[in-house]
């Protein structure tokens, strides 16, 4: 069996993503829970590169690692200082859902198998130019749309959390 | 294995957190898992399979993106605003909470 480089790669991004989302989904640790989450995000990150995709990853670890994560750091220390107590995270270990997870994995990978090719590494990357391109033309309504979400979401998060100042 | 299966087991991974987790940092954390693995499943379709070419792919990845940046966002305020209320963080504990 002859293993290329771009598998090994794969290989190894695979099983980064993996352990981070088994950590998020497993661990009762705040923090261990974000850089779980972390290790998921720029795992992904890594595939979008993989796949040649270099502004999308830069974006994703822009935005998510050093924006999410940094949110929900200090929120996590916010619901902390009100609360008074350490913010406990639980679980229930549930048969079912294991079950139905289980049964949702294989049914994702037989109705995707065969829909995907298995690529090789280092697709070709759009540039920026190509980009800007998309945004100003055929994704012009798209962007719009997305800039009225984000300032809608911006008013409700003031809305909700500015509410209740005593 | 392929990009299929590593995106089928991060979402199965992602439902099965939201479905054991009573915390809601934990689902929120797994609704992102949930989010980012059927985002890298359409990347990674469209990349291979030259239905889109890149810069179409990437921006719908970062229209995904902004998506998904606003409902965490908008999670955490939520999720700030009930437990300054009632100094409450667990989903089912929350269901008692009004207002």
């Amino acid at each position: 069996m002859n293993i290329t480089l771009s598998q090994v790669i794969f290989y190894l991004i695979a099983s980064t993503g993996l352990a981070g989302a088994i950590t998020v989904v497993s661990t009762r640790d705040v923090m261990r829970l974000i850089l779980g989450l972390g290790m998921f995000l720029a795992s992904v990150a890594l595939y979008y590169l993989y796949y040649g995709l270099g502004f999308l990853a830069v974006a994703e670890l822009f935005l998510y690692v050093g924006g999410v994560l940094v949110m929900m750091v200090i929120a996590i220390m916010t619901v902390h200082r009100s609360a008074e107590t350490e913010p406990i995270l639980t679980n229930r270990h549930s048969v079912g859902a294991a079950v139905m997870s289980t049964m949702l994995f294989a049914l994702l990978v037989f109705g995707l198998s065969g829909a995907v090719p298995v690529t090789t590494l280092g697709g070709q990357d759009p540039g920026i130019a190509a980009l800007g391109d998309a945004f100003l033309g055929v994704f012009l309504a798209h962007l719009e749309i997305v800039g009225g979400f984000l300032f809608i979401g911006l008013v409700a998060v003031l809305a909700i959390t500015g509410g209740e100042r005593e | 294995m392929s990009i299929v299966v590593v995106c089928a087991a991060l979402f199965s991974l992602g439902v099965y957190g939201v479905m054991v987790r009573r915390d809601v940092i934990g689902i929120l954390a797994s609704i992102e898992v949930m989010l980012g693995a059927a985002t890298l499943q359409l990347v990674a379709f469209a990349m291979s399979s030259g239905v889109a070419d890149g810069a179409r792919t990437e921006a719908v990845g970062l229209v995904i993106l902004a998506l998904a940046a606003t409902e965490a966002a908008i999670g955490l305020g939520l999720l700030v605003s009930v437990a300054r209320r009632s100094g409450r963080g667990r989903l089912d504990e929350m269901a008692e909470v009004e207002g």
